[in-house]
């Protein structure tokens, strides 16, 4: 019996260009243990076709963490001009970082969310692409106080849909929940925990 | 002004050396899609493969029993460094690497470290890193050692050797405790 794919289940988002960002994007892609490229080059396993987008733009390498038995994923910048946002994280070129559960990445003025669901086949993996209709990463308004009042530095009670200026929450897909554990691995994102945007001067 | 004196300054580039050994080396061939001592020039984000099959591979060896990718090799930049860094990966199913006394499964890859012993097989890499200014571009070399790395580097460490001659029998490689008579002190 063939063992189940480890899935990668990605939202896609562009702030100007909307859903035709992604025509060329497929519902589904199974790829093997090599490293998934994306980029606008003609050799990027996923081609989007985008000005700003370096040929090679980024990789996702499968690997396998001493004992464990599930696929990790490595994500590697690899614009020498742009840079990749992940997680609160910006990688430069040739840096990379292990992808938690539930990811945010910012570059080129995508915005994708990732979320990696174990398999156990060694074999190959399948990414499941979703193209949203609304932000996946958003900042929301700077609240007006009164010149008073200091500004809160505390992240807001869960749910409250409150939100200090500069801090980012994350809109939910359908399938995300509040109710998901807090990821273990560095760097990660966690459900619960609110991230900045990266700043304008930043931008990847 | 010149050219000389007009061009940009260069900057120094990552080099990997790798002395490699294998038993067979003179009799099998194996070795023979290796260019020894040229020092090859490769962009900074190449996976570099290593293994028996050509049309994937970069470096190659005549020989069944290697994989045909047997493992990788590549680079990557560590946050707050300014030098680049090698990532090994074992990519082989039914052998597993071993880098120093560190074994890699399938899939498994580590850090490689500045100088190391890398083995799979009776294959023996002896890897030294050579930092660089370079971002862009790193080199390869490879050296055919005339005899096995392990004795060579005095790889793993031995227990000391006397300054002169051998080992005393008291010292030996023996691992059976001796036999005393009751009556010998």
């Amino acid at each position: 019996m063939e063992k189940p794919l480890t899935i990668l289940r990605v939202s896609l988002y562009h702030p100007t260009l909307g859903p035709s960002a992604f025509a060329s994007v497929p519902p589904r892609l199974q790829h093997d243990t090599s490293p998934l490229l994306l980029g606008r080059g003609p050799d990027a396993h996923l081609q989007l076709q985008l000005p700003h987008l370096s040929r090679r733009h980024l990789s996702l390498e499968p690997y396998l963490e001493k004992g464990s038995a599930m696929l990790a994923f490595c994500l590697k910048a690899l614009s020498r001009k742009g840079c990749v946002w992940v997680n609160g994280l910006t990688l430069r070129y040739l840096e990379q970082i292990t992808l938690s559960t539930i990811n945010r990445l910012s570059f080129s003025g995508i915005q994708m969310l990732v979320r990696v669901e174990e398999g156990t086949s060694l074999e190959a993996f399948v990414c499941y692409f979703h193209v949203s209709p609304s932000p996946l990463i958003y900042r929301p308004e700077a609240e007006e106080t009164d010149e008073w009042e200091g500004i809160s530095q505390e992240q807001p009670p869960l749910g409250s849909g409150q939100q200090t200026s500069g801090c980012l929450g994350f809109l939910h897909s359908p399938s995300q929940t509040w109710d998901s554990p807090p990821q273990p691995r560095p760097g990660g994102g966690t459900e619960i925990q609110l991230q900045r945007e990266p700043p304008d001067s930043t931008l990847c | 002004m010149t050219s000389f004196e007009d061009a940009d300054t260069e900057e120094t580039i990552t080099c990997l050396q790798m002395t490699v050994y294998h038993p067979g080396q003179l009799q099998c061939g194996i070795f023979q899609s290796i260019r020894f001592f040229n020092r090859e020039k490769l962009p900074s984000s190449e996976v570099v493969k290593f293994g028996r099959n050509s049309n994937i591979c970069h470096y190659t060896f005549q020989d069944k029993q290697v994989s045909r990718v047997q493992f990788s090799l590549q680079l990557f930049k560590k946050f707050n460094s300014s030098v680049l860094s090698f990532e090994i990966k074992n990519m082989s199913k039914k052998t597993n690497l071993i880098v120093d006394s560190r074994e890699l499964g399938y899939l498994n890859k580590m850090d490689l470290p500045y100088r190391c012993m890398v083995r799979f097989g009776e294959y023996q890499f002896l890897m030294e890193k050579e930092d660089g200014e370079s971002l862009e571009f790193f080199e390869t070399q490879f050296i055919l050692s005339p005899r096995s790395l392990l004795q060579e580097n005095n790889w793993p460490p031995h227990r000391p050797i006397p300054e002169y001659g051998t080992y005393s029998l008291c010292s030996s490689q023996s691992s059976s405790p001796a036999e005393m008579d009751e009556n010998e002190s």
